[in-house]
């Protein structure tokens, strides 16, 4: 396994976001994350980088535990994360922001470069404007391409869909595949399922901070559980039981965009 | 009658004002750096800075005694012998900023402490550095009895001249020296923060400091050299402080620090091009107020522009900040 997350728990405060996620990354696979706001699914991303400090359970990656090991480490260890809201940085350039993936690396990165440009053309046709004026695909491409500016072993993407037009989802998600297809790990959260599932080979259901599900995300396209909750069947139902998928204690994770 | 009075006055003053003004504000824009820098990054307003300034000027007092400079200093001597001494100060504020932010602000930030906690602590620290020098680290640092170590230290090296005369521009090499020296600092702290990698970090960190992570950057290691550079940048600011009064004491930093606070407010705080801005418009306009109003008016227009700028334009004359802008 490339990644294991095994029995996670966090909390904000004494609110616990998570209790005892587990879910499992194979090299070479997507696999998705998916499960209504504030179920826990960006928290999760969030400590697989080290940005928030779990209480319980562990980390592998590559088969070292990795619970303890500082954030800005874990990069270059090989996880990257295009985080939510994307996280561009404003005041910079478009190249700036694509080096600073590289920021952690040392050696020659004119060919990562290339390959970026080249997975997305429009950003080398916007090279020297600035990051903040973009406009939200454009950020969601910034925001891809400076995750694999850090040459990750496996990248994490956070709801890459979301604020995007119907057709730039489409763009998005084949690039997502294509990605995949030269060889990057690819552990995908969002709330838009549909897309998600059809473009994972794996897919876990998270709710309130518990994943309730996991199967092959072929298998949950036909599930009727998950086609009532998260892919528009009818019933309002949540996959995991009785509670209103709102209604315990998982909070909302804060947004910054 | 008194109005016309003061505004013959401010016209016969106009140009020696000018000149001060400008190499006051050259100070309050090198301090200013510090507050902007650290905010920009922490979003903290480390009063504590005005100590770090202080620090300065006695680390350039300690130097001249240890030295013993006797002789008066003119030309490119004193150009020579400034650099040293602003060297020197530098490094010792800077070095003293880096010990406070792990003493008094990393803690605090490790436990997830509150930014009212840490203004606290900046507080508390600010004082606690004042004392320290007035009661031990002055008197010890120059054979003075415990109870004159609050008193002021002078610290001559200066042989003044004018260098400049054009009818009534009249420049002194002290003042000239000040205002060239800060903006060649300006300059190459604009160079460094665009230019390289250290630089590109602290942006980022101030941009967006989780995605700054998620990059690589190591948030620590950004937040001690911006504590350094800043710390460096009072330092420098001491230097020149010291080659215009040539004396200090323990308590030097607070009205200064609060004038470059008011700077770093006015051009925009987390601004660094902002701080030189604001920092040379208070210096002229607490100098032209002075020679409008009268000097004991100088503070009272100093902070009314302070509360002007929180009343009508918070975000200061460049408006944006650090956080958004290229520099």
């Amino acid at each position: 396994m490339l990644l294991e997350v095994k029995d996670i728990h966090v909390h904000y405060g004494k609110i616990a976001a998570l209790h005892g996620v587990s879910l499992e990354v194979d090299e070479g696979e997507i696999v998705t994350l998916i499960g209504a706001n504030g179920a826990g699914k960006t928290t999760t991303l969030k400590t697989i980088s080290g940005l928030r400090p779990l209480s319980r359970g562990k980390i592998m990656f590559d088969g070292a535990d990795i619970s303890r090991v500082a954030g800005h480490k874990r990069v270059l260890s090989g996880i990257g994360q295009a985080p939510e809201g994307r996280g561009i940085f404003p005041g910079m350039t478009v190249t700036e922001n694509l080096m600073m993936g590289c920021y952690a690396r040392k050696g020659d990165v004119s060919r990562d470069l290339a390959q970026v440009f080249e997975l997305f053309p429009r950003l080398a046709e916007r090279k020297d404007q600035a990051g903040g004026t973009m406009s939200g695909g454009e950020q969601q491409m910034l925001a891809i391409g400076r995750a694999l500016m850090t040459n990750p072993r496996v990248l994490l993407l956070d709801e890459p869909s979301m604020g995007l037009a119907p057709k730039l989802i489409q763009q998005i998600f084949s690039i997502i595949q294509e990605i995949n297809r030269r060889g990057t790990t690819v552990l995908l959260v969002e709330q838009n399922a549909q897309q998600a599932l059809q473009v994972a080979h794996r897919a876990y259901v998270i709710e309130t901070g518990e994943i309730v599900k996991s199967a092959e995300a072929s298998a949950l396209l036909d599930d009727p559980e998950v086609r009532a909750a998260y892919l528009g069947g009818g019933a309002d139902r949540p996959v995991g039981g009785s509670e209103p998928e709102q209604a315990a204690g998982a909070p909302e994770e804060p947004r910054d965009g | 009658m008194k109005a016309t009075h003061n505004v013959h006055n401010f016209l016969e003053q106009f140009w020696p004002s000018t000149v001060d003004g400008l190499a006051l504000g050259s100070i309050y824009a090198l301090i200013a750096l510090g507050y902007t820098m650290v905010y920009g990054v922490l979003r903290l307003i480390n009063f504590a800075h005005s100590e770090i300034f202080m620090i300065g000027t006695m680390a350039v007092i300690g130097a001249l005694h240890a030295l013993g400079v006797s002789s008066l200093y003119g030309g490119l001597g004193l150009v020579g012998f400034v650099i040293v001494l602003a060297f020197l100060a530098g490094l010792a504020s800077g070095a003293s900023a880096v010990v406070l932010e792990l003493v008094a602000y990393r803690p605090l930030r490790k436990k997830g402490a509150s930014r009212l906690a840490a203004l606290i602590s900046a507080i508390g620290a600010s004082l606690f550095l004042q004392q320290l020098f007035a009661r031990i680290v002055i008197p010890e640092a120059f054979d003075l009895p415990k109870e004159k170590g609050a008193l002021p230290v002078q610290g001559h090296f200066v042989e003044r001249d004018n260098v400049i005369e054009i009818g009534d521009l009249v420049i002194s090499n002290d003042k000239l020296i000040i205002f060239v020296g800060a903006i060649l600092m300006m300059v190459a702290l604009d160079q460094f923060v665009n230019r390289t990698r250290l630089g590109r970090g602290i942006r980022a960190t101030a941009q967006d400091p989780e995605t700054a992570v998620l990059m690589g950057v190591n948030i620590d290691r950004i937040v001690t050299a911006t504590f350094a550079i800043g710390g460096a940048m009072a330092g420098v600011a001491a230097a020149l402080f010291m080659l215009r009064f040539e004396e200090a004491k323990f308590d030097v930093g607070f009205l200064l620090g609060i004038k470059a606070f008011t700077a770093a407010v006015l051009g925009g705080i987390g601004n660094l091009r902002g701080a030189l801005a604001g920092g040379l418009v208070l210096g002229l306009v607490e100098m032209y107020g002075a020679a409008l109003f009268g000097t004991q008016w100088q503070h009272v227009i100093a902070f009314s522009v302070l509360v002007l700028v929180l009343m009508f334009r918070p975000t200061g004359i460049l408006g944006e900040s650090l956080q958004q802008a290229r520099a």
